[in-house]
């Protein structure tokens, strides 16, 4: 049944690419006319620990001015039982060679199946230019159990958060493909395990855009062992007003 | 693109692809994003072996005797075993000075080459000859061997007799394939036992359990995971436990900033984190990371340990952990001195 899913979900990737014409707007970066866009997704995929999984994420931004923006975020897993929900913003700084954002992150994340509260504090730059765009910036974790109360706890030395990805047309172009390698995702920051995998996304009306992507995200990486760890699919939809 | 962009485009890629071909003895960057020796396979191997050679069965009943006024075992990691043997000689000599009744290694024992591995052999194999001289005598008549001190001895040829050290894997015993070479000197890399302390009230065998962890790949693989949730690693349930030992190569707790190491995911960190509260861990043993660090999360105390190899720390120091447990239960951690230090060249 797990192998049923994924495949229709890759496929309607698949096929979204191909139907879509239009231009895309880049993720949060002002495009002189919109301020809000709302945007959810559904993923699945199976993890080693969790098996398999699936959830409902939803995002806000509100671009303030053509330079500043906020927003926030939510979602919810199944399988692997999981609540995230956290607030974010920035401010973008045109550059000749695309833009370069200053981002800033508060996240909460509750373990439901192993009874963890996490909470994460992001900031980070991001290059962004017409195919290439390269993230760098700091996380702060700390973590504790619900069972042991708030005093038990765990705060990480700060991970170093990276990211770079490469797209195989001009970002203004109604449809693009890419990949892309980091170590974070929407909702979870790591250490030195390397997610890598596909993005796409696809205009499909004036305000609509569709995105996804395939994403592998291994154990082990800089143990030269990368292992199969999780692999999921992610289908949205953003719209914009 | 302009033409010039898209030559460094296309160099850049060449190079990725040539870099990530390439190896030498230590790295294997192909491994960054897949692996060429799989956790599944390691573990349902391992699994089998556990099982067809009764390992825990193997051991517990040999020492039996010999814990009743308490007992201490030796703990090292990351030797990194090339052509110079002397801190794992260093080791072994100073448990059997001390009196340690085993030694546990966390992993990364020897890097991945044939070489290496009968070096480690040799080691192990010179090791056994002075454990058997010291702890054994021999029968002229029978040829056989008897532990001193046991109450009932119990005759054994020298192929039978177990020198007790007991490794985790890490990864670079497995890089380049190195499993068939780490398995066939040790067998199992997922297993557990217990030493027998003493015997309860109601008559049941008091023990303290030691589990070894399969986390060389960075993720225990959906097959140990299963078998922990199983249950295979609680032990048995007409043994009353006082003390829990956890054996892992992988580390939960990074000691320092950008250090380039993988620990595990974070559902995995979770699922570890509640498994030890479960299995009632006193002390979670770790390496990798070739940094000591030391915390207590839970009640469970996590000790990282350096690396004793020469090569990663070429000065002498406090690298192994030893832990003694005395006649009343009372458990103490000390930090070994090592003093071996390789010639100049």
């Amino acid at each position: 049944m797990r192998k049923i899913i994924l495949t229709l979900l890759l496929t309607a990737s698949v096929v979204s690419v191909a139907i879509a014409q239009n231009s895309y707007i880049p993720y949060k970066t002002f495009d002189g006319e919109h301020k809000n866009e709302i945007s959810g997704y559904a993923m699945g995929g199976n993890n080693v620990v969790t098996d398999g999984f699936g959830g409902l994420a939803v995002s806000y931004t509100r671009h303030l001015t053509p330079r500043w923006h906020v927003g926030g975020d939510a979602q919810m897993q199944f399988g692997k039982e999981l609540f995230s929900v956290d607030v974010q913003g920035g401010y973008r700084l045109p550059i000749k060679w695309g833009n370069i954002s200053f981002d800033g992150k508060i996240m909460y994340n509750f373990y439901h199946k192993f009874g963890f509260h996490e909470m994460a504090y992001n900031i980070s730059a991001t290059w962004e230019s017409a195919y290439v765009d390269i993230r760098l910036g700091e996380t702060l974790v700390h973590y504790h159990s619900h069972v042991w109360g708030i005093g038990w706890g765990y705060t990480e030395t700060p991970l170093l958060t990276f990211g770079f990805g490469v797209n195989i047309r001009h970002r203004d172009n109604p449809w693009n493909l890419g990949l892309f390698f980091r170590n974070y995702d929407d909702f979870y920051y790591e250490n030195w395990n390397i997610n890598w995998g596909i993005r796409w996304y696809a205009r499909i009306k004036q305000r609509w855009n569709l995105f996804g992507e395939f994403n592998i995200r291994p154990a082990g990486s800089m143990s030269q062992l990368a292992s199969k760890y999780e692999g999921s699919v992610k289908l949205g939809l953003k719209y914009k007003w | 693109m302009t033409m010039k962009a898209r030559h460094i485009y296309i160099a850049a890629t060449l190079a990725a692809v040539a870099m990530l071909n390439t190896s030498c003895e230590k790295v294997s960057p192909q491994g960054v994003l897949m692996a060429g020796t799989a956790v599944e396979d390691r573990v349902e191997m391992s699994y089998k072996y556990y099982r067809e050679n009764n390992m825990e069965q193997k051991f517990d009943y040999d020492l039996e005797d010999f814990t009743k006024d308490g007992y201490s075992f030796l703990v090292g990691a990351d030797s990194h075993i090339t052509t110079d043997l002397g801190r794992m000689n260093e080791m072994f000599q100073i448990g059997l000075d001390n009196d340690d009744l085993f030694f546990c290694h966390l992993g990364d024992i020897a890097d991945t080459k044939p070489d290496y591995y009968i070096n480690l052999q040799n080691c192990l194999s010179e090791a056994k000859v002075k454990y058997v001289e010291k702890y054994y005598t021999f029968d002229e008549e029978t040829h056989e061997y008897y532990r001193k001190g046991a109450q009932i001895p119990l005759p054994k040829e020298y192929r039978d007799i177990q020198f007790p050290f007991f490794p985790v894997v890490g990864n670079h015993d497995l890089t380049h394939n190195g499993w068939a070479l780490w398995s066939n000197i040790f067998g199992s890399s997922f297993y557990e036992f217990e030493v027998a302390v003493g015997v309860d009230d109601n008559g049941k065998l008091i023990c303290d359990h030691f589990i070894f962890l399969d986390t060389a790949s960075g993720t225990l693989g959906k097959l140990q995971v299963d078998l922990i949730e199983q249950g295979v690693l609680d032990g048995k349930n007409y043994y009353n436990y006082r003390y829990t030992f956890v054996f892992s190569h992988t580390n939960i707790f990074l000691p320092q900033h950008m250090q380039f190491a993988s620990t595990f995911p974070r559902e995995e960190a979770y699922f570890l984190l509640k498994q030890f509260d479960k299995w009632e861990a006193s002390i979670v043993f770790c390496g990798h990371v070739h940094k000591w660090d030391e915390q207590v999360f839970n009640g469970v105390y996590f000790l990282t340990l350096d690396s004793m190899s020469e090569r990663n720390s070429p000065e002498p120091g406090d690298y192994l952990v030893r832990v003694n447990i005395d006649k009343d239960g009372i458990l103490d951690i000390e930090k070994v001195h090592m003093s071996y230090v390789a010639p100049k060249k």
